[in-house]
């Protein structure tokens, strides 16, 4: 009885990510075989690395019972600042200095309201977005902006071994982040006060300074998300479609990621992999853009359910 | 900052911290009455209830919501969702009990994926959004149809006299102030959002919530209404901005995000203040880029006033 249920438990632990990652993978295996091969998955894969390095933030902030709904904006003024031609005579090291920069301040910003200030995160990271967004309108003012250097398009179309580099620096990037999440004492802080806030804060963590560094750090990412998102355009666009922040979300969330849930890298990283998968599949069946939609709300929404009832055993 | 809140208003208030905002709404009022001619101007002011009326709709139902410490993110897919069905080839008494109906199943989802299921409100509504607006593209791909006659009659022109966004706005008022300050339900909301274990004995928790995710719906499915009437067709994209407006006006108004804690009349401000905004732009010739800076900078500074105890959501 105890191994059983044991193992029952063992196979809840699995994040609801994986499991829709294996159903989408022989969805697609059964439809499509000859699809199956690195190099056509390398390539959907590589279209949702802006994605998933915007999760490997959202994940910390959201383990840390905060959020960040403003890696639209952040993406938006990076791709702005690059393709606006403001900083063509720039090479390239101080280009990607300065939007490292941007996203760094972006997020202290954020950082200092939710946890120094103690606004509500849900509203100060949108509130920035928005102003982000005007200022990047106000800026551009209407013009459409103009190319991309070459250098960065070279970059993001390298490959090693058929593997595209942008998903190998995911891969690479979400390693750290896991490593670093394992073993620093800073993965046990947020880890704590994902688990209990008030315990968290008698037991001696710093709260106010874990949930400020984590939303630096989440800025951190959406800047390197807006670098990788940028070199994936050839020309520069002012519009960006709020989901990829949704999407973030609804990523960390298929990822195992709750509030008040352990930091978890690989759960969510392959909940965005389920996104690219998701879209292969339908996209193949000939689903157009509603039943898309409405698709991944029922996937996102029956993960969550399927977490809360598991919560609620527990 | 919050030694002025308390020179303003009383610590401990249920209603939260309204009379910053509607000082600043005042003080953008005066502004403009003095620097722009056309401001106090009848076609103006009616201008002024026609852009808030929906806000305002959506802003009640919305501040139902966050009362009792949810979110509804699916206001806006509903408002669309509800013009799409209006534009639909059939008379208005089958098209408007089927908008009320479907935005009171999309309000019952939310709720019970919020209670009874226990998801997270943000994931479950931003869920349901995800399926309505799915479900909104289908009714209608691309901005067209024609709305029933009646419903365009009932949302221009005038009722003896009265400009008919006015009277919906006037409306809007009564009901949400009979719900939230005159019912046995309303003082539920609050003691519900309180969380105070002690409010809530006796109280039937999850059966509020519900209640309070479907009123929101409804409101939103007023809203629509009003919009298909206003441009007399149905639009799969209309609503998408009112999710994130409405927030920002029930948290502009002094509802605090946590729950428990808000009014209806700081919602009113709220709305106001944003249209007033717009508007006041508008006739200033203020771009509409420097309008949302300014709209998120204010929406920043008030949260920035307000204190709360927990960090985070």
């Amino acid at each position: 009885m105890t191994s059983r249920s044991s193992l029952l438990r063992a196979a809840l632990r699995i994040p609801p990510s994986c499991v829709v990652f294996a159903v989408l993978l022989i969805t697609l295996w059964v439809l499509r075989p000859n699809m199956m091969n690195p190099a056509i998955l390398g390539t959907f894969a590589r279209q949702v690395v802006p994605l998933g390095i915007v999760v490997l933030g959202q994940l910390l902030v959201i383990s840390s019972r905060s959020i960040d709904l403003s890696a639209g904006g952040i993406i938006l003024l990076v791709n702005y600042l690059i393709s606006s031609g403001l900083l063509y005579s720039w090479p390239l090291l101080p280009i990607i200095l300065l939007c490292l920069g941007v996203g760094l301040a972006v997020g202290l910003v954020n950082g200092l309201l939710v946890g120094k200030r103690r606004a509500s995160a849900v509203i100060v990271t949108l509130a920035i977005n928005i102003v982000l967004i005007g200022l990047v309108e106000y800026l551009a003012n209407g013009k459409p902006p103009g190319d991309v250097p070459a250098e960065f398009r070279a970059l993001y179309n390298l490959r090693f071994w058929t593997i595209p580099a942008p998903v190998m620096f995911w891969i690479a990037l979400a390693g750290i982040m896991s490593a670093f999440l394992g073993a620093s004492v800073f993965g046990r802080f947020v880890w704590s006060i994902g688990s209990n806030p008030t315990s968290a804060h008698f037991s001696g963590v710093p709260v106010e300074r874990t949930v400020v560094a984590a939303h630096v750090i989440a800025g951190l990412m959406f800047a390197v998300a807006a670098l990788v998102q940028t070199s994936s355009i050839a020309v520069g666009s002012v519009r960006f479609g709020p989901e990829l922040v949704m999407n973030s979300i609804a990523a960390t969330i298929l990822g195992g990621v709750v509030f008040g849930r352990p930091a978890e890298v690989w759960g969510p990283f392959v909940g965005v992999l389920c996104f690219a998968l998701l879209f292969v599949v339908m996209t193949t069946i000939g689903v157009q853009e509603p039943g898309k939609l409405i698709v991944q709300g029922l996937i996102i929404l029956l993960a969550a359910i399927f977490y809360g009832l598991r919560s609620k055993s527990n | 900052m919050s030694k002025v809140g308390r020179i303003f208003f009383p610590a401990n208030s249920r209603h939260g911290l309204w009379t910053i905002p509607l000082l600043v709404a005042i003080c953008c009022c005066v502004g403009l009455a003095i620097s722009t001619a056309d401001f106090v101007s009848r076609q103006n002011v009616l201008n002024l209830f026609a852009q808030a009326a929906p806000l305002i709709l959506v802003s009640i139902g919305q501040m139902i919501v966050i009362l009792v410490k949810g979110l509804d993110l699916s206001v806006g897919s509903v408002v669309s969702l509800t013009t799409g069905i209006l534009s639909l080839n059939a008379p208005f008494y089958v098209t408007v009990p089927a908008a009320m109906l479907n935005a009171a199943v999309v309000g019952l989802l939310n709720g019970v994926a919020v209670t009874r299921f226990r998801v997270h409100p943000i994931i479950a509504t931003l869920s349901i959004m995800g399926i309505t607006q799915g479900a909104a593209m289908f009714v209608r791909p691309s901005a067209g149809g024609t709305v029933a006659s009646e419903i365009v009659a009932l949302v221009s022109g005038e009722l003896f006299g009265i400009y008919m966004p006015v009277i919906w706005t006037i409306a809007a008022i009564l009901v949400g102030w009979k719900i939230v300050h005159g019912s046995r339900f309303g003082l539920h909301l609050f003691a519900i959002g309180g969380g105070e274990t002690a409010a809530t004995f006796g109280i039937a928790e999850q059966r509020n919530e519900v209640a309070a995710y479907v009123l929101s719906s409804c409101f939103a499915a007023a809203a629509g209404i009003f919009l298909a009437g206003r441009i007399a067709s149905g639009d799969p994209n209309i609503g998408t901005q009112y999710a994130v407006d409405s927030i920002t006006a029930v948290a502009l108004g002094g509802t605090q995000l946590a729950g428990g804690i808000g009014s209806l009349h700081g919602t009113l401000i709220g709305c106001g203040l944003l249209a007033l905004i717009a508007n006041g732009m508008n006739l200033l010739n203020v771009s509409a880029f420097v309008q949302t800076i300014v709209k998120g900078a204010i929406l920043l500074l008030v949260i920035a006033l307000q204190p709360r105890k927990n960090i985070g959501l």
